[in-house]
């Protein structure tokens, strides 16, 4: 038999402690880790440095200092901020989880009709841009131009108005209808997963349906509905676009909005938004803390692998009452707002009522045509740097979740729990926190004004996403998979592109499909970021709202909308909704 | 190389192996040698250190201290500084979960390892062919991984670990996850295609009767220590201790005293149970003289139950439960306090409450060290 020989110099040569540890995979892991390290550790140092620098009465220098802290404390708008941060967030939470909550459960235990649809069908909203939802629930019902408050009195001959979200309640409508979604995914998969057994034995020993339901489904169900809970309070006060589109004008300013005033325009005092976003951020991350360490572990329905057929309810004749139920949701958070942005599109000056005679599409002329002279650059520059940020930070954001999961999992000791922690750290602190931190490191920089740094921050706040999904591969095919390529004789490497990351793929589409909706729509870290020349989509809008009309801003909302909706499209075909939760 | 010098020494070899994990010693300090084309079973209870001593062989875990050598290359040496990584170390193996990778057909899976060889594509596709013939998978060159049974990918997995002809193959735990009638088929078959191939062969099992079915040597390890090595047959009938003589197979343990040595290596054991006391003449293990406290290991089929007086009347007791196994008997026999397994002929007769007088074969009974 010919035996391949295996290289003498491994006997002969006396190699030194550390030659070992020169390999392919430790070469590249390190880098990664270190990269990533970096990139997520430095703008939160930036965040605590500066908040602890004070900027002196003319705004040339700083010394070090507690004032800012202090300023905070004795500033009226900035209490006013945290309070009204604080209603929103425990508002849309309740709304948010009871809408959440009551679908999910119509979705997975009952017999609701129609109800394969309505699952794709009720996570639109979560994919959809809040800030584009606030400026269609604006127009839909402002005191004075909204559609729904003119429809009232052409109906009704009502005077004033009867809709007015122009508010802290408006804030919360419509932070809690686009939120509802998340609840839903944390919930439904709980719902699913659930061994039906665990009911079936409380029915036996003669409980009844509802007290089944009461004394066993929902304890059983609760951390998960904790879970998402806690998630919507975070995202609710990291949320920045509805409360600038919907509270702050009319006098409902909140950390986010306060943040944003700190970080841009004549007054800017980068110290003052360090502090306000080292508040904030101490907060979301203490409550993602409870949650990933405290809840998690508490879920009793975790996969298993086993497929359950949970139990389904007959709903009898109520069953239509639930579809119409679920309906008017997707009504409300869908439908309604995207018509009414559509209608205002078509307008080419929107007074408060359709003109039929008078609509066009001159809008998205204006808006699409970038080569004609009467477009208006930053919306066009917006879509064209959109598509190339969420192109290319998806891709390298999957890469980087590619090198990180594979050094959660398949490496061992103090370096996997380390960047287990690096992973979680970004969905702890709200876009726009980070988005100050990077600022203040980068301001000085060339990558400053250029797309790089946008870049740079999508994708150190948002790779978490795309690890989750390949995580989640890699945790459920065996370890057996990998080691068997090296003693097939394959090095790392190339046991990493012939074995490790085809098995991967499924999560490396749906996690690229996620980040590319995630970075399309992205509001508060590009308007912290952006320069003239560097405007995102969601900038776009923002732009063409406080300096165009409402119709154009109408117009780049649908345009955004539409193309997020045709990723949601795609992203469905390719990842089951486990790969959703945030 | 000379074929003598290579039988003088191991073509395997582990010395002083040391493997670590936090503060547990997983593999504490072991040794041993496979002959070229020999069978080695690492066997014990899970946490005994057997799958991370073949880990180490592999080179899926780095040890902390020993060397490991195969036909005379230093594959890893703590003390040295050597590490071959696992690709370059030649071995072939089967894994618990079997390992056939999802993407590929069963083809590209056991082509995989001559890709790795850069063998080109004709001699390729014909060593695939042919240990796909060998393991009995002709047929299923072109299946996807996932349309195989168990069984199935069994077979895949042994043809991709030998078609390379590797130095050695190791196996960790391959039959565990089969159901029975399945795993004693492919025992004999395993053992049949390693012979066939010849390849030294280092196997990890929990697994008692699949270590004595197909091993030439069987290494019983406990908490990372060797307690016994020797042929199946050896261990078997002279286990040095009550781990090893309760691992590998049933036994009847007494605890008693060695009250003489009768010859070199013969003796009585005195047992004492309740109010039963009774002098066994029995063989002696190592370190054992006149006054040592040992156990007495006697196997229930080599424990005679007779309705006759067999001429040691203080040796009697009474038939508590009697089980038909088919092929036996299984009894116990209540003697003193003491519950004796006995493995009787199928067609004897004995009832629940009988008295029935035990017989012993001093030389099927064993005093060891307790």
């Amino acid at each position: 038999m010919k035996i391949k020989a295996v290289p003498e110099k491994a006997a002969g040569s006396q190699p030194t402690r550390w030659a070992g540890l020169v390999t392919q995979e430790n070469l590249i892991t390190s880098f990664v880790g270190l990269m990533v390290a970096a990139a997520v550790f430095l703008p939160l140092l930036a965040l605590i440095v500066g908040s602890f620098r004070v900027l002196d009465v003319l705004g040339f220098g700083s010394e070090w200092g507690l004032d800012n802290y202090r300023e905070m404390a004795r500033v009226s708008i900035i209490r006013a901020a945290f309070l009204n941060t604080f209603v929103i967030s425990t508002g849309a939470t309740i709304l948010a989880t009871l809408v959440g909550v009551s679908l999910a459960w119509l979705n997975a235990r009952t017999n609701c009709p129609w109800r394969e649809n309505l699952e794709l069908l009720n996570l639109i909203p979560y994919f959809l841009s809040p800030f584009v939802g606030a400026i269609a629930w604006h127009n839909l019902a402002s005191p004075q131009v909204g559609l729904l408050n003119n429809l009232a009195r052409w109906l009704f001959g009502t005077t004033g108005h009867i809709l007015d979200v122009d508010n802290i309640w408006g804030v919360i409508w419509v932070t809690a209808i686009f939120h509802a979604p998340l609840v839903y995914l944390f919930v439904v998969g709980s719902l699913r997963r659930m061994d039906p057994s665990l009911e079936d034995s409380a029915r036996t020993t003669g409980a009844g349906l509802l007290r089944t339901t009461l004394t066993v489904t929902l304890p059983l169900v609760a951390p998960a509905i904790l879970s998402g809970m806690i998630i919507t309070f975070v995202t609710s006060s990291g949320e920045f676009g509805v409360p600038f589109k919907l509270g702050a004008p009319y006098g409902y300013p909140t950390f986010t909005t306060q943040i944003f005033t700190y970080a841009v325009g004549d007054d800017a005092n980068y110290q003052m938004g360090a502090a306000m976003s080292m508040t904030l951020g101490i907060i979301t991350a203490l409550l993602v803390w409870v949650q990933r360490r405290i809840i998690l572990p508490r879920e009793y329905t975790t996969v298993t692998g086993k497929g359950f057929r949970p139990n389904i309810i007959d709903l009898g004749s109520w069953k239509w009452a639930a579809l119409g139920y679920n309906l008017g949701y997707l009504f409300i958070a869908v439908l309604l707002p995207l018509g009414a942005l559509f209608l205002v599109s078509l307008h080419k000056v929107w007074q408060g009522y359709l003109i039929p005679s008078q609509m066009t599409f001159a809008n998205y002329e204006r808006i699409l045509f970038f080569w004609r002279p009467e477009s208006i650059q930053p919306a066009t520059n917006g879509i064209g740097n959109s598509f190339i940020l969420a192109f290319s930070g998806a891709t390298i954001a999957m890469i980087l979740a590619i090198a990180m999961s594979y050094m959660i999992h398949r490496t061992k000791g103090f370096g996997s729990t380390m960047l287990d922690f690096l992973c979680v750290i970004p969905i702890g602190f709200p876009g726009i926190v980070l988005a100050m931190g990077v600022l203040i490191v980068y301001i000085q920089t060339p990558i400053y004004g250029t797309l790089w740094i946008l870049l740079l921050a999508y994708i150190t706040r948002f790779f978490p996403y795309g690890q989750r999904n390949t995580s989640s591969i890699l945790l459920a095919i065996s370890e057996e998979l990998d080691q068997s390529s090296r003693m097939s004789g394959a090095s790392w490497l190339t046991t990493l592109r012939r074995i490790t990351i085809p098995l991967l793929k499924p999560g490396i589409f749906a996690g690229w499909v996620l980040l590319f909706i995630v970075f399309l729509r992205e509001l508060p870290i590009s308007i912290i970021l952006y320069t003239a020349g560097t405007e995102t989509l969601s900038v776009g809008i923002y732009y063409l709202q406080e300096f165009e009309n409402e119709s154009l801003t109408s117009t780049l909302g649908v345009i955004q909308s539409l193309a997020l909706l045709i990723c949601v499209y795609i992203f469905r075909r390719l990842a089951g909704r486990e790969a959703l939760t945030a | 190389m000379n074929p003598l010098e290579n039988s003088a020494a191991p073509y395997l070899e582990v010395q002083n192996l040391v493997k670590t994990f936090g503060d547990d010693r997983a593999v504490d300090n072991i040794s041993f040698g496979v002959p070229q084309g020999g069978f080695v079973t690492l066997l014990g209870p899970s946490g005994c250190g057997k799958t991370t001593t073949l880990m180490c062989i592999a080179g899926l875990h780095k040890l902390d201290a020993g060397e490991i050598r195969v036909g005379g290359t230093l594959y890893t040496s703590a003390a040295r500084h050597v590490f071959l990584p696992p690709e370059q170390r030649d071995i072939g193996m089967v894994f618990q979960s079997y390992a056939i990778w999802p993407h590929m057909t069963v083809a590209e899976n056991v082509a995989y390892p001559l890709e790795m060889r850069k063998v080109g594509r004709a001699e390729i596709d014909e060593r695939v062919n042919q240990v796909l013939r060998l393991v009995g998978l002709g047929d299923m060159a072109d299946k996807l991984a996932t349309q195989l049974s168990g069984g199935q990918q069994q077979r895949a997995a042994l043809a991709r670990a030998i078609v390379s002809r590797p130095r050695l193959l190791l196996f960790d735990e391959p039959l565990s996850n089969l159901d029975l009638k399945l795993r004693e088929q492919m025992r004999i078959e395993l053992k049949r295609i390693q012979q066939e191939v010849g390849i030294t062969s280092v196997y990890v099992t929990h697994d008692q009767s699949e270590a004595l079915v197909m091993s030439d040597e069987i290494i019983v390890m406990s908490k990372g220590r060797i307690e016994q090595r020797g042929g199946p047959r050896d261990i078997y009938a002279r286990p040095v201790n009550r781990y090893v003589s309760n691992f590998i197979g049933v036994a009847n343990m007494l605890d008693g005293v060695v009250v003489r040595v009768t010859a070199p290596g013969r003796g009585e054991f005195e047992v004492t149970h309740g109010n039963a006391r009774v002098l066994l003449p029995c063989r002696l293990g190592e370190g054992l003289g006149e006054g040592s406290s040992a156990v007495l290991s006697v196997r229930p089929e080599d424990v005679r139950a007779t309705r006759e007086d067999g001429g040691n009347p203080g040796f009697a007791g009474e038939v508590l439960q009697t089980i038909f196994l088919g092929n036996c008997l299984d009894c116990r026999v209540l003697w003193g306090t003491f519950e004796w397994k006995v493995l009787a002929h199928p067609r004897t007769w004995l009832r629940r409450g009988e008295r029935v007088f035990l017989r012993l074969d001093p030389e099927r009974s064993l005093a060891m060290k307790p």
